[in-house]
């Protein structure tokens, strides 16, 4: 390389640390609100505010989920396997909505505690799998929290 | 002398020869249908195996199809990014007119793609998910990288003076490359509603080989279109470039007398 080139590689390559070690810095003081949702532990443990609205996680609780008496509210638990949360919503819930599926709930809380949600999603994972394995790993999600103790991951 | 000093000699050669206007003309004149005859041939068989022999998903069932598309596009999206910035820090230090159209035509191509993998993917989140679109790391960061092709694109046009506008489009494409490690990474650094890496999985893919045998088809398939688009498209940039030299006026003279 010529002087010229060795000085021009110079400025690029600091300009790529320069804006590399900005971004860092950047993300690390925003780091919280780049997370989609909360998990039911984190609740828990930092508590919540009423008038917020919340993004909550968690794995459908096995045989929790129940339908009141109007027909169109179902009521329900999501657990990171360690604490469960109720929700309640009123509406369609997702094709994937199942025991052992991880869902996202929106909604804001009420005073019992429980989520009033206002929107339902299907979590999808990362795992594809046959058709023909599908009853075998359905089983294995919905009994999920039987094997593990810690918070589970989703 | 040695293989690899023979292997060494020819590929340095290539690149030399390509970094010349003239030289690349030739050469990809002979390229491009091989890349899009490729691409035909490996996204053809991509296809038939995707839609036809991969077995359903246990939960999804035929709608996962799409992402023998969704996948190969998101992965083109960064790889395009990536090429383009290595071309814009190559044109700036060593001043290769070539590695500017390298980065100038890559552009629209990566924002193509770009666009793909938001449409698919929003596609697809409306059956699973039960949304077309939410404000997750992964789907931001994604959105982010289209306005930057879109920057990119704007910034060539935006000058007068085709040296200027190169080096500016250059640098641009330089400092945004910090996107594409946040991307990849955003499922792995944050909650999201996107889902985490299936392919590239610690411990192996998630997913049964017969799944993974149309997706690895339409990935190299998608390579090598991007391959025959950017050959195409730097072909024509090379002519409007060199429109004041011998040989593109030689070239268009001997169209006109052929016809």
């Amino acid at each position: 390389m010529s002087p010229s080139q060795k000085k021009r590689f110079a400025i690029v390559s600091l300009i790529i640390a320069g804006v590399g070690v900005a971004t860092f810095f950047s993300i690390m003081a925003m780091q919280s609100s780049f997370e989609y949702f909360k998990t039911p532990t984190e609740i828990k443990t930092e508590g919540f505010d009423a008038k917020q609205t919340y993004k909550l996680a968690g794995i459908v609780r096995k045989g929790s989920v129940f339908r009141l008496n109007d027909g169109v509210t179902q009521r329900f638990d999501i657990t990171d396997c360690e604490n469960d949360i109720t929700i309640q919503y009123t509406g369609i819930l997702p094709d994937l909505f199942r025991e052992g599926q991880a869902i996202v709930t929106i909604g804001k809380f009420n005073n019992e505690p429980m989520l009033i949600a206002s929107q339902v999603l299907a979590k999808h994972d990362e795992n594809y799998v046959p058709n023909e394995a599908a009853d075998a790993v359905m089983l294995q999600q919905a009994n999920k929290c039987n094997d593990t103790d810690g918070p589970v991951k989703y | 002398m040695n293989p690899i000093t023979i292997i060494w000699n020819f590929l340095s050669n290539t690149y030399h020869r390509l970094g010349s206007p003239r030289e690349f003309y030739t050469i990809s004149r002979y390229t491009t249908p091989v890349f899009g005859a490729l691409f035909l041939v490996l996204s053809l068989i991509g296809t038939y195996f995707g839609l036809f022999v991969a077995p359903a998903d246990y939960q999804q069932g035929d709608s996962f199809r799409i992402l023998f598309v969704h996948v190969p596009v998101a992965w083109m999206s960064l790889f395009v990014y990536v090429v383009m910035a290595t071309a814009g820090a190559i044109g700036l230090i060593w001043r290769m007119k070539m590695a500017f159209v390298v980065t100038i035509c890559s552009a629209p191509i990566g924002a193509a793609f770009t666009a793909l993998a938001l449409m698919t993917g929003s596609i697809w989140g409306k059956p699973i998910w039960g949304t077309y679109w939410v404000w997750d790391a992964r789907l931001t960061s994604e959105l982010i990288l289209l306005f930057l092709y879109f920057g990119i694109m704007a910034v060539y046009y935006a000058f007068e003076d085709r040296k200027t506008a190169e080096k500016a489009t250059a640098l641009l494409s330089v400092v945004g490359v910090v996107i594409v490690p946040i991307i990849h990474y955003s499922v792995e650094w944050w909650s999201s509603l996107h889902q985490g890496v299936t392919v590239f999985a610690e411990g192996g893919p998630k997913m049964p080989p017969e799944m993974l045998l149309p997706l690895a088809f339409m990935a190299f398939g998608f390579m090598f279109f991007y391959g025959y688009a950017l050959f195409l498209s730097m072909q024509n940039k090379v002519l409007d470039n060199e429109r004041k030299s011998g040989w593109v006026r030689a070239l268009v003279n001997n169209k006109e007398q052929q016809s």
